[in-house]
C-alpha cells in the first residue's frame, strides 16, 4: 500500500476546515463550532491509525515522503552544486507519539474552545486550525527549513489567539510571547543557515551523518557554538530558567483552550527540538554540556517549585509548575543514557496531557466562579465534587504519583541522572518534595476547607465537559500503568540517539 | 585631437561632479540645488561619452546613454521646477531648510 | 492457589472502580460491594496462607517497562512474610469495611468512603506482594494517597485538610529517601528484584559504604511511613480521619509498611552494622519518646496514635537488633490489638460524640461490649502475661538484650512501663468513675460494629500463641525457613527478661490504677515539681513548632527570595533590554531631521565608505 501521502494529508487536513470556515457567516455560532471541531478529527484519526500501524508491527518508514521543492545555485558564480531543499515529511517513533499527543490535545482543546470562547468564533477557529497545521508540521518535518517554516506558522496564530481572546492584559502577554519567541526563532534561523551554508543540506538525517563525520567542514568550537545557540533558541520555548518570564504571562492571560495547546504542545516543541536537533545532530558537544544542562534542569525544577509554592493565583502555580516540570526534561536529557532520555520524552508527553487537563479545569472553574485565585475558591469540593476530584487527580498525576504518567517519567529521568551525576540528582530530588508541597497547598486550598463564599448556581462538570477530562485522565493512567504503550515506539529513536552518543 | 588623454576628461567630470555635489548639499536656495544636480548629471554624461570613446570596448552605447540622460534630465528639470513653483506658492519660500515636512 | 494471589489486590480495586463510577446510585448498598469484595480478598488470602505453609515461595513476573537494554519487571511474590501480611491486611480491611457500615452510617459521602477504602486496600495488598523495590515503591506511594484521601475525608474541616496535607508531604520526604536508595541500589545491581539485590549483597558485589548508604536511605522511607522520629508528627494529626480509617491505616496496616519494608529487605540491612544500629536507636528512641507524649494527651485517638508510634518504634528496635521474627511477630499482634483498640475507641466516640477523655468516664456499664473489648486490647498492648502483646514484646526485649544494646533495652523497658501506664490511664478515665460529660444518649453500637471487634478481641488474646517460649516458636521457624539471612526463628533469652517485662507492665497498671481509679495518688505527682514537664509533653516537645520555625519558614523565605529574583532580576533584565532598544530607537528617530541635504550627505558618505571598502578588499568581505 502506498502511504506516502498520508503525512501530507495529516498535516494539512485542518486546512479543509479553514477553507470551509472562510465561507461561513460570522454569526453561525453553532455551525462554526461544529466545523471547527470536526476539522481536527481527521488528523486525530490518521494519527491513531498511524499508531496502530506501528503497533501491528509495520514499519513507520512507510510514511516517509520526499519530493524536490526549492533549488538554487550556489552564490558568487562559483560552480557549486545545486542547493536543494526537499519537501520531506517523516515519522519516527518519537515523532509519532508527539503527533498523537498533538492530535488528541488539539481536538480536546477545540472542544474546550467551543465551550469557553465567547466571541468571534470564526476567527478563533481559523487561527486555531492554522496553529494545528503548524504543530503537526513541526513534528513531522524531516528537514530544518520545513521545520522552521512550520515553527513560524505556530507563532503567528498563537500571537493572535492570545492577543484577541485572552484576559485583561492579553496584548501585553501576546507581545511578550512574540518578542521572546521571535528572538528564539531568529537564533534558530541563524543556526539553520550556518548549517545549510556549511554542509549544503538541511535534511536532518543527512546532517547527522555529515556532522558525525570527522572530516566535516565544521570545527568543534563552531559545533559547540551552534549547540549553545540551539539551547537558547529552544530554551526560550521550553522555557529554561532566565528565559521564562514570557511564558508566565501567557499562561495567565491566554484563554484556557489556548493554554491547553500552549502548555500541552507548544512548549514541547522546545524539548522536541533539543532532543532531535541538539542531541541528535551534536551528540559529542551535548556530552560536554551535560553537566551544565543537568544544573540548568535542577535549577528549573527547584526554581519553579519554590516559586509555585507562594503563588496566590492557581494559573501562576501551574505556570511555575510547568517550568519545574520542564526541568525534569532537562535532567533526563543531561543523563545522556537510555533511561534519562526516555524519561525526558515521557515527561514531554505526560506533562502535555496533565497540563492540558489542569488548564481545562482552570477554564471550567473560571467560567463558573470568575476567579482563579486560590483563596477566593476555597471549599469548592462541596459544590463541584467531580471537578474537585479531577483537580486532585490531576495534581496527583502532576506530582508524580505512581500509576499515573508523571511518575514514570520522573522516575526514569532521575534513574538516568543518578547513574551519571548522582550529586546533582540528589539535589534535584528536593523538587519531588516541593512539587507535592506546592500542588497540595494550591489544590487543597481551592477544593478542601470551608467555602469562603457561596457560589450560587455553580454547576459541576457535566455533559461534554466530561469528555476532555475523562479522555485525558484515561490516557494519563494508561501511560502510568502500561508505560509500554509509549515506550515501544520510542525504542528505535532511543537506539538512534544512543548510537550517536557512542554507546 | 587624440592628444587629449582620457584622464583629463575624467578629471573634468570629477571636478564638475564635486562642484555639483557641494552645491546640492550646502546651498539653501532650492533653485541652486536643482542646478547643482544638473551639474552632476552632466558630469556623468561626460563620463559616459569618455568611456564610449576610450573604454575597454568602445562603442556607440555610451553616447546613446548620454543622450538618454540629457533628455531625462530635461524632463526632470521640468517636473522639479514645477514642484518647486507649487511649493513656493504654498510655502512662500524657496529656502530648502524650511522644507522639512518629511520629518512629520 | 498461590498463582492466583494477584487477584487478591484486584478485588478491592474493583470495589474502588465500581464505587467511583456508580457510588452515587448505589448509595448505602456501596457498603455491600466493598464488604463482599474484601471478603473475597480475605478468603483468597487465607487459602494462600495455608498453601504457603506447605509449599515453597511462588514468584512470577512480566516485562513492565523497557528502557533500552534494561527491562523492568512487575509481578508478585508469595513468600512467608508476604503471605502473612496478605492475611493481616485483608482481615483487618474486611473487618473495618464491616465496622464502617455502622460507623459511617448516614454520612452523605458514604460511597466515596468505601471507594477510598477500596483504593487503600488495593494499594496495601499490592504493596505486600511486590517482588521488587520499584513495585514496592509504586504501591508505597499509592497507600500514601489512600491514607491522604481518607485523612482528608471530612474535607470541609480545616484541621482535616491540614492533616491530610501534612501526612502526604511528610511521608513524601521519607519516600524521597526510599526513591534515592532504590535507584542507587539499581545501578549497583542492575535490578530492582529483591532476589537479585540479596544475591549481590551475598556475593559482596556492593561495597560496604554503598550498602550502608542505601540501607539508611531506604530506612528513611520507612521512618516517614511508620511515623518514626523525626518524621512522626503527621501520624497523630492523621487522627482527623474517620476512626475506622485510623484503625485500618494508621494502626494496623499502612504505618506498619515501614516495618514491613525493613523486614522485606532485611538481608540488605543485616549486611550493614551501621544501618542496623541506626534502626535500633531510632526505634528505641521513638518508642520512649512517643510513649512519654502519650502520658498526658487527652484526646482518646491521639493517645492511641502516640502509642502506635511508640509500638512501631518497638518493631524497629527489634529489627535493628537483628530480631527479624520479633519485629514481624509484634507487627502482627499489634495489628490485631491496635485495630481492636481503635475500633473500640470509635465505638466510644460513636456513643458519646466526643474524643476528649476528660468528658467521658463511667462508660463500663453503658457499653457492655465495647468496655470489655477495650480492656482486652489494653491488656494486650500493656504486655500483661497470656495476652498476645506479652509474647511479642518479650521477644523484642530479648532481641534487644541479646543484640547487645543494654541501653536500648533499658529504654524499651521504660517505654513498656509508660505504655502500660497511659493505656490504663485511658481505660480508667473512659470507662470508670463518674460520667463527666453529657451522656444521655449513650448506647452500645450496632452489631456490625461489635462483631468485628469481638473477632479482633479473640485474635488479640490468642495471636500470641503462635510463637511462644512455652509451646514452640511455630511462626518464627516458618518465617525464617529456608532463609538463613533472616536469623533464627527463636532467640533464647534469660528468663529474668520475661519477669522484668511482666513486673514493669504490672507496675504501670498499678500506678494508673492508683492515680485514675483510686485517686490515692494525685494526678500531678510526676509533674508536681512544676508544670514545665507537663507543658512540654502536652505540646509534644514542640517538634511541630520547631519544624514550623525552621523548615517551613526556610522554604517560605527561600520562595520569597526567589520571587524577588524573578520579579526584579529576571524581569529587570528584560526591562533593561527593552529600555536599551527603546533608547536606541529614540536616538535614531531624533536623527530624522527632515532636511533633504543632511540625508543626501549621509547617503553620500555611506556610498563613499562602501567604495573605499570595495577598493581595499577587492569586492568581497571574506
Amino acid at each position: 500500500m502506498n502511504l506516502h501521502a498520508v503525512l501530507t494529508i495529516l498535516v494539512f487536513s485542518p486546512l479543509l476546515g479553514i477553507v470551509i470556515l472562510a465561507f461561513m457567516p460570522k454569526q453561525a455560532e453553532k455551525l462554526i463550532k461544529v466545523v471547527g471541531l470536526l476539522a481536527t478529527v481527521p488528523a486525530l484519526l490518521i494519527a491513531i491509525a498511524a499508531y496502530l500501524h506501528f503497533q501491528w508491527g509495520k514499519d513507520l518508514a512507510d510514511f516517509a515522503v520526499s519530493t524536490s521543492w526549492i533549488q538554487f545555485r550556489g552564490m558568487g558564480g562559483v560552480p557549486e552544486p545545486f542547493f536543494s531543499v526537499n519537501y520531506e515529511l517523516g515519522l519516527s517513533g518519537f515523532q509519532l507519539v508527539l503527533v498523537v499527543l498533538t492530535a488528541v490535545v488539539a481536538t480536546l482543546s477545540a472542544l474546550a474552545a467551543a465551550k469557553f470562547v465567547k466571541k468571534e468564533w470564526k476567527g478563533y477557529f481559523m487561527l486555531f486550525l492554522l496553529l494545528e497545521i503548524g504543530m503537526l508540521g513541526v513534528f513531522t518535518a524531516e528537514n530544518l527549513i520545513l521545520f522552521f517554516i512550520f515553527f513560524e506558522i505556530t507563532l503567528i496564530p498563537t500571537f493572535f489567539l492570545i492577543g484577541k481572546w485572552g484576559y485583561f492584559e492579553k496584548e501585553k502577554a501576546a507581545y511578550s510571547f512574540l518578542i521572546y519567541n521571535g528572538l528564539g526563532s531568529a537564533v534558530l534561523l541563524i543556526v539553520i543557515m550556518i548549517l545549510f551554508g556549511k554542509t549544503g543540506t538541511t535534511n536532518i538525517e543527512m546532517l547527522t551523518k555529515i556532522i558525525a563525520d570527522p572530516s566535516a567542514p565544521l570545527s568543534g568550537d563552531l559545533k559547540l557554538g551552534l549547540l549553545i545557540s540551539l539551547l537558547i533558541a529552544f530554551g526560550v520555548k521550553l522555557p529554561i530558567f532566565p528565559l521564562h518570564s514570557w511564558m508566565l504571562k501567557v499562561h495567565v492571560q491566554a484563554p484556557p483552550s489556548v493554554v491547553m495547546i500552549h502548555s500541552g504542545i507548544l512548549l514541547k516543541i522546545g524539548a522536541y527540538g533539543l532532543i532531535r536537533f541538539g542531541m541528535g545532530i551534536f551528540p559529542e558537544q551535548f556530552k560536554t554540556l551535560a553537566t551544565l544542562i543537568a544544573i540548568l534542569g535542577v535549577v528549573n525544577l527547584l526554581y519553579g517549585a519554590f516559586l509555585a509554592f507562594i503563588q496566590t493565583d492557581f494559573k501562576m502555580v501551574l505556570a511555575y509548575s510547568s517550568i519545574s516540570h520542564m526541568g525534569i526534561v532537562l535532567i533526563g536529557l543531561a543523563a545522556m543514557n537510555e533511561a534519562g532520555v526516555q524519561g525526558a520524552i515521557f515527561q514531554v508527553i505526560s506533562h502535555g496531557l496533565i497540563s492540558a487537563l489542569l488548564f481545562f479545569l482552570v477554564g471550567v472553574l473560571y467560567e463558573r466562579t470568575d476567579t482563579s485565585l486560590i483563596e477566593n475558591l476555597g471549599g469548592i469540593a462541596k459544590g463541584m465534587p467531580i471537578a474537585a476530584g479531577f483537580l486532585l487527580a490531576g495534581a496527583m498525576a502532576s506530582l508524580g504519583l505512581p500509576g499515573m504518567s508523571g511518575f514514570v517519567s520522573e522516575f526514569m529521568a532521575f534513574l538516568g541522572l543518578f547513574k551519571e551525576l548522582p550529586w546533582i540528582a540528589a539535589v534535584g530530588t528536593i523538587g519531588i518534595i516541593m512539587t507535592a508541597a506546592y500542588l497540595l497547598r494550591a489544590v487543597l486550598g481551592m477544593t478542601y476547607g470551608k467555602a469562603h463564599r457561596e457560589f450560587t448556581g455553580v454547576l459541576d462538570l457535566r455533559g461534554v465537559e466530561l469528555i476532555p477530562v475523562g479522555v485525558l485522565m484515561l490516557l494519563i493512567v494508561l501511560i502510568g500503568v502500561f508505560p509500554s504503550v509509549l515506550s515501544s515506539p520510542l525504542q528505535t529513536t532511543l537506539e538512534t540517539i544512543m548510537l550517536g552518543l557512542g554507546g | 585631437m587624440s592628444s587629449v588623454p582620457a584622464s583629463a576628461f575624467l578629471a573634468l567630470a570629477l571636478i564638475l561632479f564635486c562642484i555639483g555635489l557641494y552645491g546640492a548639499l550646502t546651498k539653501r536656495n532650492t533653485v541652486i540645488v536643482l542646478i547643482s544636480i544638473e551639474l552632476m548629471l552632466n558630469a556623468v554624461n561626460i563620463n559616459l561619452v569618455t568611456f564610449s570613446k576610450y573604454g575597454m570596448a568602445p562603442s556607440i552605447t555610451g553616447q546613446v546613454f548620454a543622450l538618454f540622460a540629457i533628455s531625462v534630465a530635461a524632463a526632470e528639470a521640468a517636473v522639479g521646477l514645477a514642484i518647486l513653483i507649487s511649493l513656493y506658492r504654498t510655502k512662500k519660500t524657496v529656502n530648502i531648510d524650511e522644507m522639512d515636512t518629511m520629518k512629520n | 492457589m498461590m498463582e492466583n494471589a494477584w487477584l487478591i489486590p484486584l478485588f478491592p480495586l474493583l470495589s474502588f472502580l465500581i464505587l467511583l463510577l456508580f457510588g452515587k446510585r448505589l448509595k448505602e448498598a456501596s457498603a455491600y460491594v466493598g464488604i463482599l469484595l474484601t471478603l473475597a480478598s480475605l478468603v483468597f488470602s487465607i487459602l494462600v496462607l495455608f498453601e504457603r505453609f506447605s509449599e515453597p515461595t511462588y514468584i512470577t513476573k512480566f516485562n513492565w517497562l523497557t528502557i533500552g537494554d534494561l527491562h523492568l519487571t512487575a509481578g508478585f511474590e508469595v513468600n512467608q512474610l508476604n503471605a502473612l501480611m496478605l492475611f493481616i491486611v485483608s482481615l483487618v480491611s474486611f473487618l473495618v469495611h464491616t465496622y464502617s457500615k455502622g460507623y459511617m452510617n448516614g454520612d452523605e459521602r458514604f460511597p466515596v468512603f468505601y471507594a477510598y477504602l477500596g483504593l487503600f486496600t488495593f494499594a496495601m495488598l499490592g504493596l505486600v506482594i511486590s517482588p521488587n523495590l520499584l513495585q514496592t515503591y509504586i504501591f508505597w506511594e499509592l497507600v500514601g494517597v489512600g491514607s491522604f484521601l481518607l485523612i482528608g475525608f471530612y474535607y470541609y474541616k480545616e484541621e482535616a485538610k491540614a492533616a491530610a496535607k501534612k501526612a502526604f508531604i511528610m511521608t513524601r520526604i521519607g519516600d524521597v529517601g526510599l526513591f534515592i536508595g532504590m535507584i542507587l541500589l539499581f545501578w549497583e545491581t542492575k535490578s530492582f528484584e529483591y532476589s537479585a539485590i540479596f544475591a549481590a549483597v551475598d556475593a559482596g558485589a556492593i561495597s560496604g559504604t554503598m550498602i550502608t548508604l542505601t540501607a539508611i536511605l531506604i530506612f528513611i522511607g520507612a521512618v516517614g511511613k511508620s511515623g518514626q522520629f523525626p518524621l512522626h508528627t503527621w501520624l497523630p494529626d492523621a487522627m482527623e480521619g474517620p476512626t475506622p480509617v485510623s484503625a485500618l491505616i494508621h494502626a494496623a496496616t499502612m504505618v506498619a509498611a515501614g516495618v514491613y519494608l525493613v523486614a522485606a529487605l532485611f538481608p540488605l540491612f543485616a549486611a550493614s552494622k551501621t544501618a542496623l544500629l541506626t534502626i535500633a536507636v531510632i526505634g528505641a528512641f521513638t518508642a520512649i519518646f512517643a510513649a512519654s507524649i502519650g502520658l498526658v494527651q487527652t484526646d482518646i485517638k491521639r493517645v492511641l496514635a502516640y502509642s502506635t508510634v511508640s509500638q512501631l518504634g518497638y518493631m524497629m528496635l527489634a529489627l535493628g537488633s537483628a530480631g527479624y521474627v520479633a519485629g514481624v511477630f509484634h507487627l502482627m499482634t499489634h495489628a490485631f490489638f491496635k485495630a481492636l483498640l481503635f475500633l473500640a475507641a470509635g465505638s466510644v466516640i460513636h456513643a458519646v460524640h466526643t474524643q476528649n477523655i476528660e468528658e467521658m468516664g463511667g462508660l463500663w456499664k453503658k457499653l457492655k461490649f465495647t468496655g470489655p473489648l477495650f480492656l482486652i486490647g489494653t491488656l494486650a498492648i500493656s504486655g500483661v502475661p497470656l495476652f498476645s502483646g506479652f509474647f511479642s514484646k518479650d521477644e523484642i526485649l530479648i532481641a534487644a538484650w541479646e543484640g547487645g544494646h543494654p541501653i536500648l533495652f533499658l529504654l524499651a523497658l521504660i517505654a513498656a512501663f509508660m505504655t502500660a501506664f497511659y493505656m490504663f490511664r485511658l481505660f480508667f478515665m473512659v470507662f470508670t468513675g463518674e460520667a463527666r460529660g453529657d451522656q444521655k444518649h449513650v448506647h452500645e453500637s450496632p452489631n456490625n460494629m461489635t462483631y468485628p471487634m469481638i473477632l479482633l478481641g479473640v485474635l488479640a488474646v490468642i495471636a500470641g500463641y503462635v510463637n511462644t517460649p512455652w509451646f514452640g516458636s511455630f511462626l518464627g521457624d516458618w518465617l525464617v525457613d529456608g532463609n538463613p539471612a533472616l536469623g533464627h526463628g527463636h532467640i533464647e533469652g534469660p528468663i529474668w527478661i520475661m519477669i522484668a517485662a511482666t513486673v514493669v507492665s504490672l507496675a504501670g497498671i498499678y500506678f494508673a490504677y492508683m492515680m485514675y481509679y483510686k485517686r490515692s495518688i494525685a494526678r500531678n505527682t510526676i509533674s508536681g515539681t512544676g508544670d514545665t514537664l507537663h507543658t512540654i509533653l502536652l505540646n509534644k516537645y514542640y517538634v511541630d513548632e520547631f519544624y514550623q520555625l525552621t523548615v517551613v519558614a526556610f522554604t517560605k523565605g527561600l520562595s520569597y527570595f526567589l520571587r524577588f529574583i524573578d520579579v526584579f532580576l529576571v524581569e529587570g533584565l528584560v526591562k533593561g533590554v527593552v529600555g536599551i532598544v527603546q533608547g536606541l530607537g529614540r536616538t535614531g528617530s531624533k536623527m530624522q531631521t527632515g532636511q533633504v541635504q543632511t540625508y543626501g550627505a549621509v547617503a553620500f558618505i555611506g556610498l563613499a565608505l562602501l567604495a573605499v571598502i570595495f577598493a581595499l578588499t577587492g569586492g568581497y568581505l571574506r
